[in-house]
């Protein structure tokens, strides 16, 4: 992908994200009493004009892109090895989506210790060990600090809970 | 068998067991969600009776802020939380008879708590920038009537915006509605800059929030609701004005639980508070600060907030002013 | 009383062991609060406030005082190291300060942040003992119509923080916009893309779309690229600040740490507009123009100049008018009233010794702000040498604490995470993610003053020019524009002729 086709993908996405908000979102997910004095002062009217703004910006880009070159250099996020690379985004997706279940129910410490794992060894760490130890004492001090000094009600869960 | 296993490893290496049947409430911390942020009213009045309320209870109290839309997002939580006695939520007039009798969209009602105490009473007190020439009620009722009067408030659906329209109503303006433009603010402080720099006319709000300015001299006052006159507010009280009505328009503070709370934890809070808000040095502190202290028992705060919701819902359907989107 | 016997007054007030004592331990709580995302410099106020109740009333406050300085400064700590900023003030710190350590710059880039940050403290709190009648004044002056055209003006740093095409800030700026309308509508009260759901009536929280928009998206990208820093230099955290740079950037110092007296001064704004503001004029100013976002260290000497300098200047209307602001200033303004003091204008009358014992109390914090802020960076400074596949995951794991701790929501985390997402997102395409947040902390003042305005005038338009202060904004809004328009289509040319010209060269 180059800058021509980033402009112009960018330049539909908000055209269609516009369009979208003015059509579909707006009208069904704002609501606005029936007494407005002044159609400035209606809760629709700030929504609408950003998202016009939005149709407008994307416009801008599918026009600046016509200009550009059909052959500019290649703008990409080089990876060795595509496919998992793309399993690794699943596998961080699918931690933060159970971390997200399981706070309120295991408990943030033991969650964040999960997950710091988790995602460590996703990465592959060259520090295996070091990262078990780090896994285990940083979601416990954390969990000291603001629970105890900070006086914050760190979510507990219905299992073990921490002093 | 991997809870008995879970269980066990709590026991031995946690030496605590959480299970469905507490042996003896409380045998752990006790969360108080504050549904607003920190340094105001609410705020300032939890965390003072939490000190004294902390010895009385035992165990420790952990204060928890949940703040925004008006309350509403720390008083769900509560709403939601387990009836076990160890969420339990400050209520305020705002988040639980304000917003209950204007928001149609709220989504909870007073039915969705037990309220097991109301401990705090805030005068309300309406007041006007000192150069503004407004020097009493009758002087602001005829600028009203010459149009262009404005009011500040904390926001839709606060005392402050509630507050307001009751006053200009009881004093004889048809349609406060029509007659006069509110311009809602984004917090107190705000709503009291906006009357400073002359953006807003007047404002009705806890005396407190305004006793700074009113003796600075930067704000007048020129009503207070009560029956007594309040310290330090040099301004007649609604009942030397003869408008008894008013007296319903305070501030309060509360303890609320989900509504599943069970009796035995609702009485023990009705002891504890007993005990906390006889401390003298808590008395002193809010006294101070123009509340006026007044324990209620369950019953009483269940008929106390039920009245004054009940007044403002006959005001909001009167003149049309609920939120229905 | 004269001059002269006020400051007497006051230093008798203040020459004491413990005063000064509490402001050291105040700055020393505050730098480590800040440097914590998450747990801010708000939360390190808030939870400093009950122990000052049995102190000393100038005590207690200069312990607060000392918390809310060090805070400011600490925030620029991790938003350098791990790019999260610790306080939202210190987002603008991020464009420069993170390149900077990724280049094996840190201890520059820490040092310069902390030299900054000194200079504009003690711009802003004389400011303050110099000018603070006069300024609070001038902010009473300030109401809905004013403050539109002010934010107004604001909303053209994007132009200043969009990188290489002003298009995709622009796109990236109304998301924000967008995003920010979320939760209940200020003039009627009803629900704006809530979805139902009571967690997003009070709008999405704002640490957690921060944290979420620089910190997470990190942890993405190395999740998609785990080996993508090995080879770099990042390890040298060694590297210090000259006294050639800080020269280099005294401008820009000054400069900024004048425009955090402005706008801290007016209630209602807050920092990390100033410290955004400070940077792009920086940007503008300078003869290194493109070398900002890359790793500049003079962009990092102004985003910090900026938002030091308004930590002193908030206080003006919190001493002058009694009126707080920012939270911050709400907070220590409880601790003023749990000592009977009522800031306001009778308090330079009526306590001049404590207003005094204050002045003097902030100019030495500027002073103990280094010295402590240099224990900080040394010892802060070796995160820059952690294993980047450690420290990652432990980024995630301290915003997930961080974000918990802002509001007691579990929900926030979620925001957080969906930001993650949608900023990993927008690296990928290069939208810039500054014009985003600048975007979200501005559009909701933008449109609430707009409509304050119009109620307040009866829907009339006119009220937006009512005054000098109106006028100034619309002229210098219009100027800007115009600059970055022509600006715009400069570059545009240029891209499009340096496309031609390798394009001819390819064939």
């Amino acid at each position: 992908m180059n800058e021509r086709a980033l402009q112009m993908r960018l330049g539909l996405a908000a055209c269609a994200v516009a369009l979208f908000l003015i059509f579909v979102a707006i009208p069904n997910w704002v609501s606005s009493p029936s007494n407005v004095s002044n159609i400035v002062l209606s809760p629709l009217f700030w929504p609408y004009t950003l998202s016009v703004m939005m149709g407008l910006v994307g416009l801008g880009l599918i026009a600046t892109c016509l200009r550009l070159s059909a052959n500019g250099a290649p703008l990409s996020i080089d990876v060795e090895d595509r496919g998992s690379a793309q399993l690794r985004m699943i596998g961080i997706a699918v931690i933060m989506l159970v971390s997200m279940v399981l706070f309120a129910r295991v408990g943030m410490v033991w969650t964040s210790m999960l997950s710091y794992l988790a995602t460590a060894f996703l990465v592959k760490t060259r520090h295996p060990k070091t990262a078990v130890v780090c896994g285990v004492v940083i979601p416990v001090v954390l969990y000291a600090f603001f629970a105890h000094v900070a006086g914050v009600a760190v979510p507990q869960g219905n299992f073990v809970r921490l002093p | 068998m991997k809870l008995m296993v879970k269980r066990l490893l709590a026991a031995t290496a946690f030496g605590a067991i959480t299970t469905a049947a507490a042996a003896e409430y409380p045998e752990r911390p006790i969360n108080m969600v504050i549904p607003y942020g920190a340094g105001g009213a609410t705020d300032i009045s939890a965390r003072t009776i939490a000190e004294p309320l902390g010895e009385a209870v035992g165990k420790p109290l952990v204060m928890v802020n949940i703040t925004g839309a008006g309350g509403a997002t720390g008083s769900v939580n509560v709403q939601n939380a387990n009836p076990d006695g160890y969420t339990m939520l400050f209520a305020r007039v705002g988040s639980h008879s304000v917003n209950p009798a204007m928001k149609a969209t709220l989504p909870y009602t007073l039915d969705d708590f037990r309220f097991v105490t109301v401990y705090e009473i805030n005068p309300v007190a309406c007041a006007v920038n000192s150069s503004s020439g407004i020097n009493s009620v009758d002087d602001l009722i005829e600028k009203v009537a010459e149009g262009g009067v404005t009011y500040s408030s904390s926001g839709v659906g606060s005392l402050l915006h509630l507050a307001a329209v009751m006053v200009l109503k009881e004093f004889g303006v048809e349609n406060p509605l029509a007659e006069a433009t509110h311009i809602p603010q984004k917090g107190g402080g705000a709503a009291a800059t906006a009357v400073l720099n002359g953006t807003a006319t007047f404002l009705c709000t806890n005396s407190s929030a305004l006793a700074g300015f009113v003796s600075n001299g930067q704000l007048k006052p020129i009503l207070v609701t009560t029956r007594e006159p309040v310290v330090g507010f040099d301004a007649p009280t609604a009942a030397d004005l003869d408008k008894p009505a008013l007296h319903q328009l305070v501030g309060w503070t509360g303890i609320a639980g989900p509504a599943g709370l069970p009796d035995d934890v609702a009485g023990k809070w009705g002891a504890w508070m007993a005990d906390a808000t006889a401390d003298s040095e808590f008395l002193e502190k809010m006294t101070a600060r123009g509340s006026v202290i007044e324990l209620m028992n369950p019953a009483d705060a269940n008929e106390f907030i039920q009245g004054q919701y009940e007044t403002f819902r006959k005001l909001v359907d009167e003149l049309g002013m609920r939120i229905e989107g | 009383m004269s001059f002269i016997d006020s400051l007497a007054a006051g230093l008798g007030l203040v020459g004491n062991v413990e005063a000064f004592l509490a402001l050291a331990l105040g700055i020393v709580i505050g730098v480590i609060g800040g440097a914590i995302p998450g747990m801010s410099a708000t939360m390190a106020v808030a939870l400093t406030l009950p122990f000052t109740f049995s102190m000393q009333p100038i005590t207690g406050i200069l312990l607060l005082l000392g918390v809310y300085k060090g805070g400011i400064f600490g925030g620029s700590i991790p938003a350098i190291l791990i790019k999260t900023p610790g306080t939202p003030a210190s987002s603008a710190t991020i464009l420069d300060g993170f390149p900077m350590a990724e280049k094996g710059e840190a201890g520059r880039a820490l040092g310069m942040a902390l030299w900054a940050s000194c200079t504009a403290d003690l711009i802003s709190n004389l400011s303050l003992i110099l000018f603070a009648g006069w300024l609070a004044s001038f902010a009473l002056s300030f109401g809905p119509p004013e403050f539109f055209t002010l934010i107004l003006f604001s909303l053209t740093i994007i132009a200043g923080v969009s990188g290489e095409s002003l298009l995709r800030g622009a796109l990236s700026a109304l998301l924000g916009l967008l995003l920010a309308t979320v939760g209940l509508d200020l003039v009627y009260g009803t629900n704006r893309f809530t979805l139902g759901d009571p967690n997003m009536m009070g709008g999405l929280n704002f640490i957690a779309v921060l944290i979420g928009l620089f910190a997470i998206p990190e942890v993405i990208s190395m999740v998609w690229n785990p080996t993508a820093h090995l080879g770099k230099t990042r390890q040298l955290g060694k590297s210090r600040v000259s006294f050639a740079d800080y020269r280099k950037s005294f401008k820009s110092i000054v400069r900024g740490s004048f425009i955090g007296v402005f706008l801290g001064s007016i209630p209602g704004i807050g920092a990390a507009p100033a410290a955004f503001l400070s940077y792009s004029e920086a940007r503008r100013k300078s003869p290194n123009k493109n070398n900002f976002g890359k790793g500049e260290v003079e962009g990092v000497a102004a985003s910090e100049a900026g938002n030091n300098g308004v930590a002193g200047a908030t206080l003006i209307p919190l001493l002058a008018l009694g009126v707080p602001g920012d939270v911050i200033t709400a907070i220590i303004i409880g601790a003023f009233m749990i000592h009977g003091l009522q800031p306001g204008p009778m308090m330079f009358a009526m306590n001049t010794s404590i207003i005094y014992g204050l002045f003097i109390g902030l100019i030495v914090s500027s002073v103990f702000l280094f010295i402590f802020g240099s224990f900080a960076i040394r010892g802060f400074k070796f995160v820059a040498n952690v294993p980047k596949r450690i420290l990652m995951p432990a980024v995630l794991v301290l915003c997930v604490y961080g974000v918990f701790a802002v509001n007691n929501n579990v929900f926030d985390i979620g925001v957080m995470f969906v930001m993650g997402w949608l900023g990993y997102a927008m690296l990928r395409c290069r939208i810039p993610a500054a014009p985003f947040l600048i975007a979200f902390i501005l559009g909701p003042l933008l449109e609430d003053n707009f409509r304050q305005s119009m109620l307040m005038s009866g829907s009339d338009p006119l009220v937006l020019i009512r005054g000098p202060i109106t006028w100034f904004f619309w002229g210098a809004t219009a100027l800007t524009v115009f600059a970055i328009v022509r600006a715009g289509i400069r570059t545009t040319k240029g891209i499009v002729s340096r496309q031609r010209a390798s394009a001819q060269f390819d064939r």
